[in-house]
């Protein structure tokens, strides 16, 4: 599904991604854990064409397209959805009116009609319902005054309204208490399908007792330099970043 | 100049749609309560003058104004808001949404005479500008000669939100109607609060 060779970028000329290399493949979950400032906010950032960043070197495949060639929108469209660390609260725009615009610009390019205004809310109430989301946060603007959880909630609901291919959880833990955790965790546990896969991206191994990874790879100094299954996690957690700085050494 | 009495505890909702010129004056006694909208979309070239005399106390104005420019339009609105008696309120609100190589110009001036105490005025002019070489100039203006009042005024010009517009492109919209859509939320402030006849034409001009 995704390949990503000897991929460079940096931000304001600063090089953060040093040739990380990484390729995913449909079913499957991979955790990307690391230091602050590891990079991998920058991967999830260029992953989904964020224009603050540049790509200085490398590819990045996605089904057999280059991913780096297309605009935001498009990359989006293809499948890619980002569960953003920050989540944008967006005065006068409904969440309504937003998730409409989102869906039906996404089925068209896919060559599927627009969903009917009744069809479209019963898909609004579905998706709410699996992801356990409140119906009078639908029914305001874009995640304004809403609490943290809310917001992370709300972009969970927002991957089951538009049924991404690979769906990148940036830090969706960060800021979370338990019962936010499970919840969300829950979500996404459903979403799950044997055609779509997930990066995980996180700072805490405790995420990863709710979604279980395939893979697990740690990001140090804007390159992957370990990767294993769920039992790395478990060791970092246990040893810390320290450990991972001495076995360079 | 045109004016226009309100009498005492009288009300009137005033809506100036479009138009090329405004020179209209309106005085209102105690207790009349004014609602004025002034909408300026597709003129080239539009220049208005609006005062507003509260001569009556306890006299309540409100004005909306929206303002929406390409090309090489030219747009000024000035208002006089006279708090000349006590216990008065005045509200205005204007946002211009400016593209292209258009010019606009916001004077909004507030006086608050001697003898008007217990005066409520307030005033804010807010900006979208939507290109490079688009211009606004924009002068709030307060003179206050009591010393029993709450007024405040404020003007403020930005563009589009950039993560704004990233968050809604990453959901797959595309990047100008996404920057439709921040338009739309930025006008609709002002276009909610217009009568019910006018909403469907609001809805047209924010699109």
């Amino acid at each position: 599904m995704l390949q990503i060779r000897n991929l460079h970028a940096s931000i304001a000329g600063k090089e953060i991604l040093h040739g990380l290399n990484l390729s995913i493949n449909a079913g499957e979950v991979h955790a990307i854990m690391g230091p602050n400032g590891a990079g991998k906010s920058t991967l999830s950032a260029v992953l989904t064409g964020n224009p603050a960043y540049t790509v200085t070197e490398g590819e990045v495949i996605f089904n057999g397209k280059n991913l780096l060639d297309m605009p935001p929108e498009q990359r989006a469209k293809e499948g890619i959805f980002l569960s953003f660390q920050y989540p944008v609260e967006i005065p006068g725009v409904s969440m309504v009116n937003f998730m409409r615009t989102a869906v039906n610009e996404t089925r068209a390019y896919r060559g599927q009609k627009e969903l009917s205004a009744s069809e479209f809310l019963k898909l609004m109430r579905e998706k709410r319902e699996l992801v356990e989301m409140d119906s009078r946060l639908t029914q305001r603007s874009v995640n304004e005054g809403f609490s943290g959880g809310e917001k992370k909630r709300n972009e969970i609901f927002q991957m089951a309204m538009l049924e991404p291919l690979l769906s990148i959880l940036d830090e969706t833990d960060s800021g979370l208490d338990i019962d936010a955790l499970r919840i969300v965790a829950e979500g996404v546990n459903r979403l799950k399908t044997p055609q779509n896969a997930c990066i995980v991206i996180t700072h805490y191994q405790r995420l990863l007792d709710y979604i279980i990874p395939d893979f697990v790879h740690i990001l140090a100094d804007g390159q992957i330099v370990k990767t294993g299954d769920k039992t790395l996690a478990l060791e970092l957690e246990e040893k810390g970043y320290e450990w991972l700085q001495h076995k360079k050494d | 100049m045109e004016t226009i009495i309100l009498a005492p505890n009288s009300e009137r909702h005033i809506v100036l749609w479009n138009p090329d010129s405004t020179d209209i004056c309106i005085r209102q006694e105690e207790n009349s309560h004014l609602t004025l909208h002034i909408v300026i979309k597709e003129q080239a070239k539009s220049a208005n003058n609006i005062c507003i005399e509260l001569v009556g106390e306890e006299a309540q104005t409100d004005i909306y104004g929206l303002v929406m420019a390409s090309g090489n339009d030219d747009i000024s609105i000035r208002t006089i808001v006279n708090h000349n008696v006590g216990k008065c309120k005045s509200r205005q609100l204007f946002k211009y949404v400016l593209n292209d190589n258009a010019t606009a110009a916001f004077d909004g001036l507030v006086v608050v005479r001697p003898d008007a105490q217990q005066t409520d005025a307030f005033q804010t002019n807010r900006n979208l500008i939507l290109s490079d070489k688009a211009r606004i100039r924009t002068q709030p203006q307060l003179e206050i000669y009591a010393d029993d009042v709450h007024c405040s005024h404020g003007a403020s010009t930005g563009q589009l939100d950039e993560n704004a517009l990233f968050y809604m492109q990453q959901r797959g919209i595309s990047l100008n109607a996404a920057r439709g859509l921040l338009v739309d939320a930025f006008c609709h402030e002002i276009l909610d609060t217009l009568p019910p006849q006018y909403r469907e034409t609001a809805n047209e001009i924010a699109n």
